[in-house]
């Protein structure tokens, strides 16, 4: 069970605002990313730490969350490094769907949340079931569950982990 | 149930006899691409994966495209270390500066994508090999660095959407503006998310490598998976010298499973051009004619290639370009460039007063070569026009093809190629 406070996004929240410009070419490393993290989304955010200091646990979105077609990784590095430990949005840009799932990091679809969530709001997702409660309001979501691969790979703490352990025991990747 | 031609790779380079949408495999890869900014993570992440060497020297293909030439000393210290750790791997193919090109153009002109394979980059153009009858799929330093120590990627087997482009293409319409079309019809990230998009049709049949180049490598602008062009007799004779192995022709099944059709007739299709801002603000040009702008921009992954070049020159011979107007061409690769060098089209174009630049990703990823100030206002031929794409957030960009900016660019306002007076 994962409990703590959403930060609720618009539709369309782009990779390249998640990460601005001037950060694409850094190494990829959570504390650093996360320093910077959401600075083109919002004013409000950009400055040093801004998003990080707020103390999010989820990001609630609508549709199509981290697009815009950046492959960087830094952009789930930094939401992760922030503290953010879920995103749930009605839809996820690829990239980035594939690259949350290599670090481990759940982004999960659930089709209504976006329309019944505020900033602030404390939320309690169970992974197991997949319903999200929005403890502030009362109202419950259901979400898709994860696929058998994504388990597996979120349970080893990301491709790596999962790809370097089949390695050093020899195994076939399946 | 038969199959489209993106399961049938699928399921060749996984190992079955078939897949189905929604299936998770595991594919062995053809070529794995990585560039300059990012190449460098990917080889200590393939490092930290307990392996030594790469699955296959001869198909981890490294280019130096996005910092080159470098414009300062901080990216001539990444492209130094770069260049390092190329070395050090002994990778066959590396395409450095002097040799170098768009990667995504490098991979298909120089033949490491093949028709019924999988070939992934870390770029996210790379859905570009669909030209030649491959899966081209962009991915995090993750998956490269997985592919590299192990030659193989794990795909969610995508569901399929079908365009298919009927009649004849109109003089001065080319790829890039069906691909606006497509992107104002299905929106810009919008309903084609994680689909795979499969191009056919007599309008395809007609097209050029160079246009189906364009074609697919926006797809990944669209949200989709990937794009695709099932080989035929253009690919074949296209990839003959340029291929790096053996492949065998392949087709989606007369009872493969799309989940949309379209169809769209190029007898109606004209010049298209997306509005600053949002690339599926798309508009026929009629609406956009007289605009003024003081900026203009050939080259990118999507229309840097000799065809490209040779409707600028076309268009632009024996003409001036506006005094309001600075232009900027960018030729893809070095073979373009000397190609283009040697039908005399850089020529022509130089004398109506364009400045050219050796290949790079250049002002498209806002990051050098003619980048975008507070004000500018940009008719680009590139793939992107959200605000600070190609520099200053003060800036606007119409997203257009190479024919519109090379009328454009002699008038020094959005022209109509078909009615500009060459």
């Amino acid at each position: 069970m994962i409990k703590g406070k959403c930060w609720v996004a618009d539709d369309y929240v782009m990779a390249y605002n998640i990460i601005i410009q001037e950060y694409w070419t850094t190494a990829i490393d959570k504390e650093d990313n996360s320093r910077w993290v959401m600075a083109g989304v919002h004013e409000d955010f950009n400055s040093e730490n801004a998003f990080k200091d707020r103390g999010y646990t989820f990001i609630v979105a609508g549709h199509n969350f981290a697009g815009g077609g950046k492959s960087i990784e830094h952009v789930i590095a930094g939401l992760m490094g922030a503290g953010i430990k879920t995103v749930f949005a009605t839809s996820f840009a690829r990239l980035q769907f594939r690259n949350a799932i290599n670090y481990g990091l759940p982004f999960v679809t659930s089709k209504d949340i976006d329309k019944d969530c505020s900033t602030g709001d404390e939320l309690e997702y169970n992974p197991q079931t997949g319903e999200i409660k929005n403890l502030t309001t009362g109202k419950s979501f259901d979400s898709l569950p994860a696929a058998p691969f994504v388990a597996k790979v979120g349970q080893a703490g990301g491709l790596m982990n999962y790809v370097r352990d089949k390695i050093a025991k020899g195994e076939a990747i399946t | 149930m038969g199959m489209t031609i993106t399961e049938k790779i699928m399921a060749n380079q996984s190992g079955r006899s078939s897949v189905k949408p929604g299936e998770l495999v595991w594919v062995d890869v053809q070529s794995v691409m990585t560039m300059d900014y990012l190449g460098k993570t990917c080889f200590e992440k393939f490092k930290s994966l307990g392996k030594t060497e790469v699955f296959d020297k001869d198909r981890v293909i490294c280019v130096s495209d996005h910092l080159v030439p470098p414009p300062n000393q901080k990216f001539a210290t990444m492209l130094n270390e770069w260049r390092e750790v190329v070395k050090e791997h002994d990778i066959t193919h590396f395409y450095d500066l002097g040799r170098q090109g768009i990667a995504h153009q490098i991979m298909v002109e120089q033949g490491h994508v093949l028709p019924g394979t999988v070939s992934i980059g870390t770029d996210s153009h790379a859905n570009t090999y669909g030209a030649a009858g491959a899966i081209g799929n962009a991915v995090g330093v993750t998956d490269a660095a997985v592919a590299m120590a192990t030659g193989k990627a794990w795909f969610r087997v995508p569901s399929a959407v079908k365009f298919h482009i009927t009649g004849e293409w109109q003089p001065f319409v080319m790829a890039k503006d069906l691909s606006l079309h497509i992107m104002g019809m299905m929106h810009w990230n919008g309903h084609l998310i994680y689909k795979t998009l499969e191009f056919d049709g007599p309008g395809i049949t007609s097209l050029s490598m160079a246009g189906r180049m364009t074609l697919c490598n926006m797809t990944v602008d669209l949200g989709a998976k990937n794009g695709i062009v099932a080989p035929d007799e253009t690919t074949k004779a296209y990839l003959e010298g340029r291929a790096k192995g053996d492949w065998e022709m392949i087709a989606s099944d007369e009872d493969a499973v799309y989940e949309q059709s379209y169809e769209i007739n190029l007898s109606n299709l004209g010049p298209t051009i997306a509005l600053p801002d949002k690339l599926d603000d798309t508009v026929p040009i009629e609406k956009a004619i007289g605009k003024k702008f003081n900026k203009a921009f050939v080259g990118t992954c999507t229309n840097g290639r000799l065809e490209d070049l040779e409707i600028l020159a076309r268009i632009m011979k024996g003409k001036q370009i506006h005094r309001d107007v600075n232009m900027i061409v960018v030729p893809a690769s070095q073979t373009v460039y000397l190609d283009a060098l040697r039908a005399g089209y850089l020529e022509t174009l130089i004398m109506a007063g364009a400045a050219i630049d050796t290949p790079s990703c250049a002002a498209c990823a806002g990051i050098h070569t003619g980048v975008a100030g507070d004000g500018d206002i940009v008719l680009s031929a590139g793939n992107r026009n959200m605000k600070g794409r190609m520099g200053s957030k003060n800036a606007q960009i119409y997203l257009t093809s190479p024919a519109v900016v090379a009328a454009s660019a002699i008038r020094g306002e959005i022209t109509d190629p078909r009615t500009f007076d060459i």
